[in-house]
């Protein structure tokens, strides 16, 4: 008896793992796509948010967002604003007054015509203080929304501000959704279908779409953990993009990929606790800007790719990017140790930078610098640490004497880029502290002439140049792999990633 | 009944102490779940309202005590990073693990046991040998190495599987269950070739027994006492080696999905402990030790049934 059930307990298990290792072995029909308008992305990271677009924090999450929601403008690839809910905008010359006017029949992905109270409780919601600060922090200065008529609304600021439109790009959503959390309603070229944590972020185009409709019906988005394992997901088909794909990643795809390059928008440099010995004396600064040889960083990073920065400013922002500041320092070690001895540091000094771990290109530049370093008698050590460890240690409490990291722009605006560095700026992590700089900057904010504007923003950078604020190394490559099956991938100047754009190859001709 | 009431006992004690080490854990190390969600563009005042909101603010007793009671009324708390029930979260992927885990169990028996008899009863021939060689190398082979070897060969060389094209079951079974089957065989392998070498030392062990010679003077031949009489006594080490086995597999599994890129609980635990999404990290860590107890638990049914000379004292 007992035997017989043995036996037969055997049997079930034989039986069904054959059924297993058969249905495996039974050949790969998936891959070809059937149907044909659709494309599997890989992201880095989870879209780890709700699906709240005022609450969405994470960049990550905003670059997807880009393609469900949109304000009442928004940037094009060249970094300009066009009107998106609004048709029309005007500012009063003073810099208080914005008035927008409601784009004809613009509709949410749920049917519903966008209506004027939608775009005043949108802007209420994110400028609402009772929570203590606004969703948007910039919103602050914004005193008060009017409903002028059916087709118009006016935001009134409490301070002049004529760059306040920047901000405008912020999400307008439905008065009438309960729960912006779970349900993704906006007015973007996709809408959102699903979302399983850590494994895939379904959007479907929006057929009501005001603009130019988006080309592919279906875009999931597939989270690659693992970084290393990209080339490999490409060429096996797992996906049929990447943004952002490592150098040496990006090495080992084969033919059916165009790696596009672009940059990624943000500065990095060894960011400098000013506060902190020696870095509290400018001519150490200086010195280790003179250290430096910023092809010789980019050549083993990234194969040569990268663009040199010499301040707080990267080349995407056309309007107050200076390339001259690349010049202020040229690599002299001799110029360095005289600094250093003049410094009172003839024979060097070390310091810790603290690097966060899951940037690759980040913690390579730092071993290139310990070597470059070297060579004025500096001696640097690396600590690496887990990014929740860097925003807590080094970002807040600013508890480290270097880092190592890239610093992007939230918005388009010279203020997103220089604000940190005024000694007051609760952003200021590096905690630089120049009167003069101070002083330019509040200039800047006051200016409402552009040229004027402009004018005291470069003179903001090349004080952060001079005084050696930090030391400024690159914008960084960024290789986005696209299967040659689609086309249409645009580089934009922020961190966004815009969907509607791509195209299949056989579709267009 | 004594026997039971002490299983439960130290089943609950195992369950707190795991809880309790990891919330420990997270207190010690650095990293804050709620800068964590807000990021750089944190102001001070957004911080403190969102620790508050987290509960964050209190004492670590306090807040393991409340954790507890409330999940042991089947409430695990709501995701930080995702804000929406972890509870809903685990169920969606225990299924991609736990499938896995069976999967690979399943493997491991089908491999080592024909296998072990085999080699037992041709004892120094020339197929013995061969799978005594094969048996060392993989034995020494990690499960992960042993992944990326398959992705490689299976994936890219012979294009039997899409590397990384992972099929979600709630949309295609037999797909999900064909994209399981190599990181399966990667956990397998290894567990397998050490089975196979104790089946086969211990069936061999057996053969030698006063027992056996008896059986085949009754007259039995070599099959009736292979199997009506050596396998009985001989698989007892063997299922002890399974339970540990399986019980290894599931918490194994997680390396196993990264490499395979397989979204289930491992992921999202990897991806919770550096986002500091705690709610999430302790309900995974105490479901993989749930299941880890119960496992153990079977094991020693199992044992019970096999051999009734086995008694709970």
């Amino acid at each position: 008896m007992k035997r017989k059930t043995i036996k037969k307990l055997l049997l079930v298990l034989v039986l069904t793992t054959l059924t297993i290792a058969l249905s495996a072995c039974s050949g790969d029909k998936e891959g070809e796509n059937s149907d044909s308008s659709s494309i599997t992305i890989g992201i880095p990271q989870d879209v780890e948010d709700s699906l709240d677009p005022h609450k969405a924090v994470a960049a990550g999450t905003e670059e997807v967002f880009f393609n469900i929601y949109e304000g009442l403008v928004k940037p094009d690839s060249d970094g300009n604003l066009v009107p998106a809910v609004a048709s029309d905008y005007a500012i009063s010359e003073d810099g208080m007054t914005y008035t927008f006017t409601l784009r004809d029949g613009i509709k949410f992905h749920d049917g519903n015509l966008v209506t004027v109270d939608d775009i005043k409780y949108s802007l209420d919601r994110c400028a609402d203080t009772s929570n203590g600060d606004p969703l948007v922090s910039a919103f602050s200065n914004i005193d008060s929304v009017n409903v002028i008529d059916e087709k118009t609304v006016e935001v009134v600021l409490k301070e002049a501000d004529t760059e306040f439109l920047f901000y405008l790009t912020n999400a307008i959503i439905p008065a009438s959704n309960e729960d912006p959390a779970k349900n993704a309603i906006g007015t973007g070229p996709y809408r959102f279908v699903s979302h399983a944590p850590q494994e895939s972020f379904v959007m479907k185009k929006f057929d009501g779409y005001w603009g130019t409709p988006a080309h592919i019906d279906n875009v999931t988005l597939k989270v690659c953990a693992n970084v290393d394992s990209i080339a490999m997901d490409l060429n096996g088909g797992a996906i049929d993009m990447f943004a952002r794909v490592p150098t040496e990643q990006a090495a080992q795809l084969s033919d059916n990929f165009e790696v596009q390059e672009g940059t990624m928008n943000l500065v990095q440099a060894l960011y400098l606790n000013n506060s902190v010995e020696p870095f509290t004396d400018p001519k150490v600064r200086q010195a280790l800007c003179y250290a430096l040889d910023k092809q010789n960083i980019m050549d083993i990073v990234a194969d040569g790719k990268g663009t040199p920065v010499g301040s707080s400013m990267f080349p995407a922002f056309g309007k107050y990017y200076m390339e001259e500041l690349n010049d202020v320092y040229t690599t002299d070690y001799e110029k360095a140790k005289e600094l250093l001895t003049e410094a009172g540091y003839p024979d060097g000094f070390s310091f810790t930078m603290t690097v966060p771990s899951n940037y690759t290109q980040h913690v390579n530049t730092a071993q290139v610098l310990v070597e470059q370093f070297k060579n004025i008698g500096v001696d640097a050590q690396i600590n690496l640490v887990e990014w929740d460890a860097w925003l807590s240690d080094v970002y807040t409490d600013r508890n480290y004497e270097a880092t190592v990291v890239g610093v992007d722009a939230s918005s388009m605006t010279g203020r997103a880029m220089l604000e940190r560095f005024t000694s007051t700026a609760p952003n200021n992590f590096v905690n630089y502290s120049n009167p003069t700089y101070d002083e330019t900057f509040a200039k800047a904010i006051a200016a409402t002439d552009d040229a004027e504007k402009t004018k005291y923003y470069k003179e903001c950078e090349r004080i952060l140049a001079e005084d050696a604020a930090n030391v400024y190394i690159q914008d960084l490559s960024c290789l986005v792999a696209v299967n040659k099956k689609y086309a249409g991938y645009e580089f934009y100047p922020l961190y966004v990633q815009d969907f509607s754009k791509l195209y299949l190859v056989e579709e267009k001709q | 009944m004594k026997y039971a009431v002490q299983k439960i006992v130290s089943f609950v004690m195992t369950l707190c102490l795991v809880s309790f080490l990891v919330f420990a854990a997270f207190a010690v190390i650095p990293g804050d779940p709620a800068l964590s969600k807000l990021g750089t563009d944190a102001t001070p005042s957004q911080l403190a309202a969102l620790r508050e909101e987290m509960g964050l603010n209190r004492p670590l007793l306090v807040r393991f005590a409340d954790w507890a009671v409330s999940f042991v009324q089947g409430d695990m708390g709501t995701s930080y990073s995702y804000d929406r029930p972890v509870s809903g979260m685990i169920l969606d992927k225990l299924p991609i693990t736990l499938t896995l885990a069976v999967m690979a169990f399943l493997l491991t028996i089908m491999i080592a046991v024909p296998l072990g008899i085999y080699a037992a009863r041709h004892e120094g021939g020339k197929v013995d040998y061969l799978i005594y060689c094969i048996n060392q190398v993989t034995m020494a082979v990690p499960p992960f190495f042993l992944g990326i070897l398959m992705t490689f060969f299976f994936g890219l060389v012979l294009k039997w599987f899409t590397p990384g094209g992972y099929v979600s079951y709630q949309t295609d079974v037999p797909g999900f269950v064909r994209y399981l089957f190599f990181p399966a065989l990667a956990i397998a392998l290894p567990k397998a070739a050490m089975a196979l070498k104790l089946l086969r030392s211990s069936v061999i062990h057996e053969t030698r027994q006063d027992y056996a010679r008896t059986a085949y003077s009754r007259g039995n031949n070599t099959n009736q006492v292979l199997y009506r009489h050596i396998l009985k006594n001989a698989l007892i080490p063997v299922v002890t080696f399974l339970g540990m086995a399986l019980a290894d597999m599931i918490a194994g599994s997680i390396i196993i999905e990264q490499v395979f890129s397989i979204p289930g609980l491992g992921r999202i635990l990897m991806t919770s402990i550096s986002g500091r999404d705690y709610p999430v990290v302790q309900a995974i860590i105490v479901w993989i030790a749930v299941l880890v107890l119960v496992v153990n638990l079977i094991v020693d049914l199992v044992y019970r049934i096999i051999d009734p000379r086995i008694r709970m004292e």
